[in-house]
């Protein structure tokens, strides 16, 4: 019986790797690839710039600068509650894993809808993708990475369901650590997009 | 005596990561006090100041840098991670540094 | 059915439940073995596409405007009273590419191998993300389904090459096509994403899951190349999906990211997608050295030659392999100083080729040869790849790649590595994991009739284009009567039509091998070639979780005729030293 409770690796310490839990590895790993992706979008953008700075709009000209810089701010703060869930169910603070997780959720849910928002007055003024090189690159920057900030409040919502049930508690806390490097990924791509594309 | 020697160095490192998870939180709000901070001086200082255009674009930079390296560093640990993880991290941006610099040399 | 289950240590525990059901053990199965044979005969199926559109082509270059055979099963858009059109001959073109390049090859070599040989070489009971690996698998058959179905759209399948250069693929007024051109892109955007999954896979995978004793330098070096080939996936993969959206949305949503005529530039379009292509060329041939290494090795009963030297030459092959791309656009108007440095840098990448090459030939250097299938085709990759390598080296040339750029000596230089080189191996490949895979020995001497056919008519088919491709033949040209230095290589054309055909027609001899040694074939031994790396150590086919024991590793990777080992001339990894005692060295 105890041989077959662990038949093949059982109790085997990891080999010599990175050093971390292999679910970390993987996300840093696959963290990697999307730096590649987002470096294929933002040179082109920085590329296309440098060809045609003369006729490039400048900062503020058609972009609204305060309602990006909120939900900036409001980005950054689902990143601090994102890793104040992982502290909470590391340090096996039930009540605290369960709220902040939710927290992350909704305000990763409400940046989305900041960004909906921007994107139809926007096309109101009618300023949309085929807007030139400057609509091109900004739709596609922002709208990919709003698609990967869906995607992670797709993956927060599944968390919080599974926190509420538990599912983070008793120092099991290496899905939000693993999902949280996602999240902060997603943050910082966003810290830099919001500089160079907005404020540049 | 090598292989022996060679599974001990294997098997070494389960020790090392038991402990890793053990270093107390950084203040993540102090962290998040920065970040917000650095938002509101990057939109002060386009919005604000008479700079040249250089001078701002150099200011906005450094200032993106070092929230993204604020991210990096406290909320996806790197600092507390082993050297190699970050280097794992670190090593698609020669890359990516690489790729533009080349393509930018078109227009040289 | 199997669970994974990840204790706090990341080591996932296979928990065996005897009762799986037929789909979940065969079709949607997380078992890195079954997905490999799945991917075997994706990529093999693709293979056989691949193929028949070159036949097509290739009636079309021996008899320009004469009605194929069958050729009144094609619709009137694509081929009226059996005559291929041109738009249908392009298509043909840039489908072959595709397919061959990114449906079949590159399958074969990673989805099949990394995915069945990864886990089993270091020991490891399955991959470290079984369910992402599944993904990965069934992400690339809509990938391939949907480049296959754009034949049945209306203007036909994509037409702008497979590099699909903008603006002509930017635009569908440029090429006539416009439904396929998008399915083309869409189908590379999920086998990207299909990529990308495996590659995270792979990498974790080695990074963590060997097992105990499997020092990375003793890592056999197909796993070696294939944790190589995982990186440059990893990294030059994304850049192409990057591009292709771009791409997209020119095409549909009426962005100007690669249009001229509203400020986009075309050259990005190129720079992104070489920066993605010459990884990509690495990933078709680094798995393919990996497995003739290996093979070679067993072949000669002797230990790779400068194992360390061999890792070494992979990993700069890798490295110089992201810093070489502009060689691929010398004619493209770009800037002559980037030009000077490609080339210098492209040359370099002679020197870790080299070394792997003198590497083999020292290898079997008084080895006590073993001439069976796998050996013949791997002896058979390192001579093609030899002529396909040095015909780069002049390619790299950038005065003379102004000259032959866009001819047959292109196309020659692609087909000598690509399948001289990348599909020589995977023969080799096919032919010595056959027994672990199914169970059964493929049929020795009908593989050796294989080998010779295809060496002498894949000789015959593809040394001409060099000289065609001197003689200013153009690549991807419909008709070659049509211009007066053309039409005197017709005679070249035919020699190289019927050869081709030969060739195809000895796929049928390995098909008909293939899967009558499934069934039929005599019974295989766990260790049918007496090698020394770990899947050898393991029933054949191995069951779900690899291992009956788990595997500690004590030795290197290639230890043949070991001096110390008297009663067999092979040391396998896992072969404790108190039973088998080699003197400490």
């Amino acid at each position: 019986m105890e041989a077959h409770a662990m038949p093949y690796y059982g109790g085997r310490a990891p080999e010599k790797g990175l050093a971390v839990y292999t679910q970390k590895v993987g996300m840093w790993v696959f963290l990697c690839s999307e730096v590649m992706f987002f470096t294929g979008l933002i040179g082109s953008y920085i590329i296309l710039r440098f060809g045609a700075s003369e006729t490039w709009p400048q900062p503020g000209e058609i972009l609204n600068i305060p309602v990006t810089a909120i939900n900036t701010f409001i980005l950054i703060c689902s990143s601090v509650t994102m890793v104040k869930a992982f502290a909470a169910s590391e340090m096996g603070d039930k009540r605290g894993t369960r709220l902040y997780t939710l927290a992350t959720a909704v305000i990763g849910a409400a940046f989305l809808g900041v960004q909906i928002y921007e994107y139809s007055e926007l096309l109101g003024h009618g300023f949309g993708p085929w807007s030139g090189l400057y609509g091109s690159t900004f739709y596609t920057m922002t709208g990919f990475h709003g698609f990967h900030v869906f995607s992670g409040v797709v993956c927060m919502t599944w968390a919080t369901v599974k926190a509420f049930r538990g599912g983070y508690d008793n120092g099991n806390y290496q899905g939000l650590e693993v999902l949280g490097l996602y999240w902060h990924f997603v943050d910082l791509v966003w810290i830099i997009l919001f500089t160079i594309v907005y404020l540049i | 005596m090598d292989s022996t020697e060679a599974l001990h160095e294997t098997a070494g490192a389960g020790a090392a990561e038991a402990h890793a998870s053990d270093h107390s939180h950084p203040r993540y709000l102090l962290v998040w006090l920065w970040l917000a901070l650095l938002t509101a001086a990057e939109v002060a200082v386009v919005g604000f100041t008479a700079l040249p255009k250089s001078w701002i674009v150099i200011a906005l930079l450094v200032m993106a840098v070092w929230k993204a390296l604020l991210v990096a560093l406290y909320f996806m640990h790197l600092r507390f991670e082993p050297l190699r993880v970050a280097v794992v991290a670190a090593s698609p941006l020669p890359l990516a540094v690489l790729l533009v610099m080349v393509v930018l040399q078109e227009y040289s | 059915m199997a669970t994974i289950v990840a204790e706090p240590t990341g080591i996932p525990v296979v928990e065996e439940h005897h009762e799986m059901s037929f789909i979940r053990k065969y079709i949607f199965s997380s078992d890195h073995k079954v997905i490999g044979i799945q991917f075997l005969f994706l990529s093999l199926f693709f293979l056989l596409v691949g193929g028949l559109l070159a036949m097509l082509m290739r009636w079309q270059l021996a008899w320009p405007g004469r009605p194929m055979p069958f050729g009144g099963l094609f619709p009137e858009t694509m081929a009226p009273d059996g005559i291929m059109l041109p738009e249908f001959y392009i298509s043909l073109v840039t489908m072959h590419g595709t397919f061959m390049v990114f449906f079949a090859i590159m399958l074969l070599l990673v989805g099949v191998y990394a995915n069945y040989l990864i886990p089993l070489q270091i020991g490891a009971p399955d991959m470290a993300f079984p369910r992402l690996n599944m993904l990965s698998f069934w992400t690339a058959v809509p990938a391939g389904l949907i480049a296959l179905a754009s034949f049945a759209v209306e203007g036909g399948a994509a037409g702008a090459g497979w590099t699909s250069y903008a603006p002509l693929s930017g635009m569908p007024e440029y090429s006539g096509v416009s439904m396929g051109q998008q399915m083309w892109i869409v189908s590379l955007v999920l086998l990207g994403l299909s990529s990308i999954l495996g590659s995270t896979n792979y990498i974790t995978t080695v990074i963590n899951m060997r097992a105990p004793g499997m020092l990375w330098t003793r890592m056999p070096l197909t796993v070696w190349a294939l944790f190589i080939t995982a990186i440059l996936g990893l990294l030059a993969m994304p850049v192409l999906s990057g591009g292709l959206i771009m791409l997209l949305f020119d095409q549909t949503i009426g962005t100007h990211f690669f249009l001229p005529e509203t400020g986009g530039q075309p050259l990005l379009w190129q720079h992104l997608f070489w920066f993605f292509g010459h990884p990509e060329v690495y990933i078709l041939i680094l798995p393919a050295m990996g497995f003739v290494s290996e093979i070679l090795s067993a072949g000669s009963r002797k230990p790779v030659f400068g194992y360390k030297a061999m890792v070494g030459a992979i990993v700069a092959i890798a490295f110089l392999g992201f810093i070489v791309w502009g060689h691929h656009m010398f004619q493209s108007g770009m800037n002559p100083v980037l030009g000077t440095s490609f080339m210098v840098s492209t040359m370099v990448i002679a020197v870790p080729s080299a070394i792997k090459t003198f590497n083999w030939m020292g290898t079997m250097w008084r080895g006590n040869l073993h001439f069976h299938t796998p050996m013949l085709f791997a002896i058979g990759f390192v001579m093609l790849f030899v002529i396909g390598g040095l015909s780069g080296i002049f390619m790299a040339s950038a005065p003379f790649d102004i000259f032959i750029h866009d001819t047959y000596f292109i196309v020659a230089h692609i087909h000598y590595v690509l399948f001289g080189g990348a599909l020589f191996a995977i023969f080799a490949a096919i032919y010595y994991w056959f027994p672990k895979m199914f169970g059964r020995m493929m049929n020795d001497r009908w593989g050796k009739i294989h080998f010779a056919l295809t060496f002498i008519f894949f000789n015959l088919a593809f040394f001409p284009m060099h000289t065609q491709g001197l003689a200013g033949m153009m690549r991807r040209l419909y008709d070659t009567s049509g211009y007066t230095h053309t039409a005197d290589l017709q005679g070249t054309h035919l020699l190289i039509t019927i050869s081709a055909f030969a060739l195809f027609a000895t796929g049928v001899i390995f098909a008909i091998n293939f899967f009558g040694s499934m069934f039929r074939g005599e019974k295989a031994p766990p260790n049918p070639w007496n090698a020394t790396s770990l899947e050898w150590q393991t029933p054949s086919p191995p069951k779900h979780g690899n291992w009956e024991q788990a595997p500690v590793v004590y030795h290197g990777p290639h230890e043949y005729s070991h001096p110390d080992v008297t009663d067999k001339d092979w040391l396998a990894q896992n072969e404790r030293p108190d039973v088998v005692s080699p003197a400490g060295h």
